[in-house]
């Protein structure tokens, strides 16, 4: 009869050695908690801290000035053109205006008849 | 099963980094491959406690959870893995010390009943085993489960014990010479 190895004994002793499973409960609270941490990360992501955390905090002043400058310019600019616009005035513009603007074509006229009447 | 399917070939390594860029369905692979063997040494390490091996399972899956990057993909993830374990166990023992007698090794000759029978079934050689190592210690326990039980080479189990090689070895032998002793009745059979 062969000697069987003492290494070989522990080996097939400890490696049929049956216990049984660990609980299904453990599964479910760990997928759960994986999943937990996993929507903590991701609203981490997508939210606007870093941003503003950039925004207010003192690096890259050179960008948020030249930023800054641009958005000014722009703002003037725009209500330069667009002077008056959206004001309401209590006078009709129309009717304003038509007594405001020079009609040269009634000058002409009158010229005209001034002329017309040293002819006669 | 809802996950684990596409994940089934990719190595442990490779299964951490999705755990890390938060794939559940990589978490879930990794469950299933290592659960039975965590839960096993738990078992084995915390005094045949099914309770305490499940508690100990979830407590190390929980801290993958919360911090998968502590793992270093450049080292074997069983090896790192079991060595999270070991420390949980050592923990848990340092817990226990306050309350537990220090054993001497005279005490441990006089209290291991040896085995005698003629003939006996592989549960009670096990039972046998398991008391034998409880009663030498958690070191010598611990190497023993992951050399044979695991079959980590004594180079692996030197790193997740986080001792030299030498002090392994030693550790085994003294193990197996105990348990020679014990079963001295099968030297007919086995060469120790």
């Amino acid at each position: 009869m062969t000697k069987k190895n003492s290494d070989q004994l522990y080996t097939d002793l400890l490696q049929n050695d049956r216990i049984g499973k660990p609980s299904n409960a453990i599964e479910d609270r760990l997928m759960y908690s994986f999943m937990l941490k996993n929507s903590r990360m991701k609203m981490k992501q997508n939210s606007f801290g870093h941003f503003f955390g950039w925004l207010f905090s003192s690096q890259s002043l050179a960008i948020k000035t030249g930023l800054v400058s641009v958005i000014l310019f722009v703002s003037l600019m725009n209500n330069q053109i667009n002077i008056g616009s959206g004001t309401i005035s209590p006078s009709d513009t129309i009717f304003a205006k038509r007594v405001l603007v020079a009609d040269s074509t009634s000058f002409i006229q009158s010229l005209d008849s001034l002329r017309t009447d040293s002819l006669n | 099963m809802i996950f684990g399917k596409k994940n089934r070939n990719f190595s442990d390594a490779e299964l951490m980094q999705q755990i890390v860029s938060g794939d559940q369905a990589a978490f879930n692979t990794l469950y299933h491959r290592f659960k039975d063997r965590m839960y096993y040494y738990f078992f084995r390490m915390l005094g045949n406690s099914s309770e305490q091996a499940n508690d100990f399972l979830q407590e190390l899956f929980m801290k993958l959870i919360e911090k998968p990057e502590s793992y270093n993909p450049d080292y074997s993830f069983q090896t790192w893995f079991f060595s999270v374990a070991n420390n949980m166990c050592k923990n848990e023992y340092r817990r226990r010390e306050v309350r537990k007698e220090y054993q001497t090794l005279e005490a441990l000759q006089t209290k291991l009943d040896y085995i005698s029978e003629t003939s006996v079934e592989p549960e009670q050689l096990l039972e046998k085993i398991f008391l034998t190592l409880d009663q030498l210690g958690e070191e010598h326990r611990a190497a023993f489960l992951l050399r044979y039980r695991e079959g980590f080479s004594i180079k692996e189990v030197a790193e997740i014990l986080d001792l030299p090689e030498g002090t392994v070895k030693s550790r085994l032998f003294y193990a197996k010479k105990i348990l020679a002793e014990k079963l001295e009745y099968l030297k007919e059979e086995i060469e120790f």
